[in-house]
């Protein structure tokens, strides 16, 4: 299975303004921070709002959610002892926000699942738009990736110990793939796997690998930080290194005690 | 390649397993309580609730008391335990579990809230190690020994029949051999209060695709199918034969008025299994008895099979609505009436919805033959999606 990349970027490549990206004012004020960043993320990678339109897959991948909102409604929850709530952050605090707030920008009706399985939730999404590709459904796929950091959710890994090595983060990455290669494709994604013990560079070298010049990357988060969909910034970061000639480029992820995820980006040539 | 239900597993308010699910139901016993008593909260409504303490769960599961594990993911423990065992299959490498959920570990994260609300030194840290949704899957896989590829799906109501369709996917694309799938929720005070805040809880009993429906009744429990090639099976359950997600785009939280996400998903789900809508035997509507959903629902029932919608109920007035799991416990409900034959019937169903004229089957069905069922689970974000089983 393999499907290719037409374009990769997060959330601190994004220049247009945001109320281009998300038109309706409504659906702009309530927004949260993480769901205006994926969303605004989102629409830039497609190419604009109306690009929404030709989507036939869209898929979002995030270990936490919508933090802030379902810390929000949980706060007021407490505070005002259950009564006279505002649903408003209940109602954002789902998990499919992002993929349904894009999808409802420009009512399009695809195909729409939100991966929620921490440090591999991006390779999920990754395997089922491989998936769509392989089906002939994935002619224009978005694929994403969000987490966000909180002054709560900070204070609680730090107090878990999580911080000692790594410094907490967060981000939004999209990527608008295609089942079929095109004049625009930058890299292709090869394959997937999940390999079912912790391997080290000359073992992910050895068993991924098609060519001597392969690069293998880890999942490390000096990126963007350390946080559940990471790899999504090291995917972008393969893109990348495609782009300046590498020919082939293994992630490697393994996020804390999670099962490690490998995916195989290529040069198309 | 052909893909069938070879075990089933559920747990809901009705009790723990299939044997006690098919006596409730046989019975006419709703699940569905006067107000919760295991849930802590202020609110005096109803729940399906399962009257059992996360103790009474963990000594099911032959844990200790004093573990601590969310109630997401013990209920969904005894459910894919149950279906692996219903199946005759011993978990190997190549067995996935695709799991779907939409609290995760809140029931845990909102004990610890309130001490860390007071003092962030305070809380303890093993009430919120569970929090994220893929603990529970974790969790549950490690209990039941499966290893092979597993992951999680949140897409709100619709998520475990999410869960069906990736499952169904994996083993076509030979990522795993054979995969169990489904969902979990418990009751959680962040639910009932959310729903509660869009004012679309029923104070009463739910009733389902009635003229004078007043919201939901939330409900708690869990639903896994153990899907295997038709070949591996000797005795299945059922085909499941079509699949479908798409997507309302109409409102966040609301359905539209035409019913666009609901019809297309069921148009498409049955597109893919090859089976025309007249040949549709039942359909498990998703029916929460809210005013929107289930005109919505309708509205795109008669889109789709016009003067001739096939026999339907709503299981909810059994179980009330279990969200995320709802699905999965549905799934093996559809299930389970075409092994046995049966119908549930809809609870507390007296007057049609005027502008629909759609009356569902309101008197448990026994020896009928149901050769296409129709499965409906739809969320928020305007995530809609169907399945089709088949004999």
């Amino acid at each position: 299975m393999r499907c290719f990349v037409q374009r990769v970027m997060t959330d601190r490549e994004v220049t247009t303004d945001l109320k281009q990206l998300i038109p309706d004012a409504a659906m702009r004020r309530r927004m949260s921070r993480v769901v205006k960043m994926a969303v605004s993320t989102a629409v830039e990678c497609v190419g604009g709002v109306e690009q929404i339109d030709g989507l036939d897959t869209i898929l979002t991948a995030t270990g936490w959610g919508c933090l802030a909102d379902s810390e929000r409604f949980l706060r007021n929850l407490i505070s005002e002892q259950e009564q006279l709530l505002n649903p408003t952050p209940f109602i954002q605090s789902t998990f499919n926000t992002v993929g349904g707030q894009v999808a409802l920008l420009r009512h399009n009706h695809c195909y729409n699942v939100t991966y929620v399985h921490r440090g591999h939730s991006f390779e999920d999404a990754l395997l089922d738009a491989l998936m769509r590709a392989a089906d002939g459904q994935g002619a224009q796929m978005l694929v994403g990736a969000f987490d966000e950091m909180t002054p709560s959710q900070h204070r609680i890994m730090e107090r878990m110990g999580l911080f000692r090595t790594w410094k907490d983060g967060e981000g939004a990455v999209f990527a608008l793939l295609t089942a079929c290669q095109t004049e625009h494709s930058v890299a292709e994604v090869a394959g997937i796997d999940f390999p079912s013990e912790g391997l080290d560079a000359a073992a992910v070298h050895a068993r991924y690998a098609t060519d001597e010049r392969t690069k293998v990357i880890w999942n490390d988060w000096s990126i963007a930080g350390c946080y559940p969909t990471a790899s999504a910034q090291a995917f972008r970061k393969a893109v990348e290194l495609i782009e300046q000639g590498t020919p082939e480029v293994i992630v490697y992820n393994a996020y804390q005690e999670a099962s490690p995820a490998v995916i195989r980006v290529r040069w198309v040539g | 390649m052909q893909i069938v239900v070879s075990g089933v597993g559920v747990v809901s308010a009705l009790g723990v397993g299939v044997e006690a699910h098919l006596e409730a139901i046989r019975a006419g016993r709703s699940g569905i309580s006067k107000e919760p008593s295991v849930l802590r909260t202020t609110h005096r409504l109803p729940v399906g609730e399962l009257r059992l303490t996360n103790d009474a769960l963990k000594e099911q599961l032959g844990l200790p008391a004093d573990q601590t594990v969310s109630r997401t993911a013990l209920l969904g423990a005894l459910a894919v335990r149950e279906a692996l065992a219903d199946a005759g299959l011993q978990p190997h490498g190549r067995v996935g579990l695709v799991s779907a959920t939409s609290v995760g570990g809140m029931d845990l994260t909102e004990h610890f809230f309130a001490p860390f609300m007071a003092d962030d030194r305070s809380g303890r840290l093993r009430a919120v190690k569970m929090h994220d949704c893929a603990a529970s899957t974790e969790w549950i896989a490690a209990q039941c020994g499966i290893t092979g590829y597993r992951t999680t799906i949140s897409t709100a109501c619709s998520s475990a029949a999410n869960a069906l369709m990736t499952g169904a996917r994996l083993i076509r694309h030979g990522v795993v051999d054979c995969c169990v799938v489904g969902g979990t929720d418990a009751l959680s005070a962040f639910t009932l209060n959310g729903f509660k805040s869009l004012m679309i809880l029923d104070s009463e009993p739910c009733r389902p695709f009635d003229e004078g429906r007043a919201g939901l009744n939330l409900g708690e429990g869990a639903g896994y199918l153990v899907l295997q090639r038709a070949e591996e099976v000797e005795n299945p359950y059922c085909t499941l034969a079509g699949y479908a997600n798409r997507n309302d785009a109409h409102h966040q939280t609301a359905s539209s008025e035409q019913g666009n996400g609901a019809f297309l998903a069921m148009q498409e789900a049955l597109q893919v299994a090859g089976v025309e809508p007249d040949a549709v035997s039942y359909v498990n509507v998703h029916g929460t008895g809210t005013a929107n959903n289930d005109r919505s629902e309708g509205v795109a029932m008669r889109r789709l099979f016009g003067d001739r919608v096939p026999p339907f109920s709503s299981t909810k007035g059994f179980t009330g609505h279990t969200l995320a799991a709802a699905g999965g416990v549905e799934a093996v409900f559809s299930a389970l009436m075409m092994r046995h034959g049966m119908i549930f019937p809809n609870l507390h169903f007296t007057t049609p919805i005027a502008e629909l004229g759609l009356t569902p089957v309101q008197q448990l069905c026994e020896g009928v033959d149901l050769r296409c069922v129709v499965s409906n689970s739809f969320g928020f974000g305007g995530n809609c999606s169907s399945v089709v089983f088949t004999k």
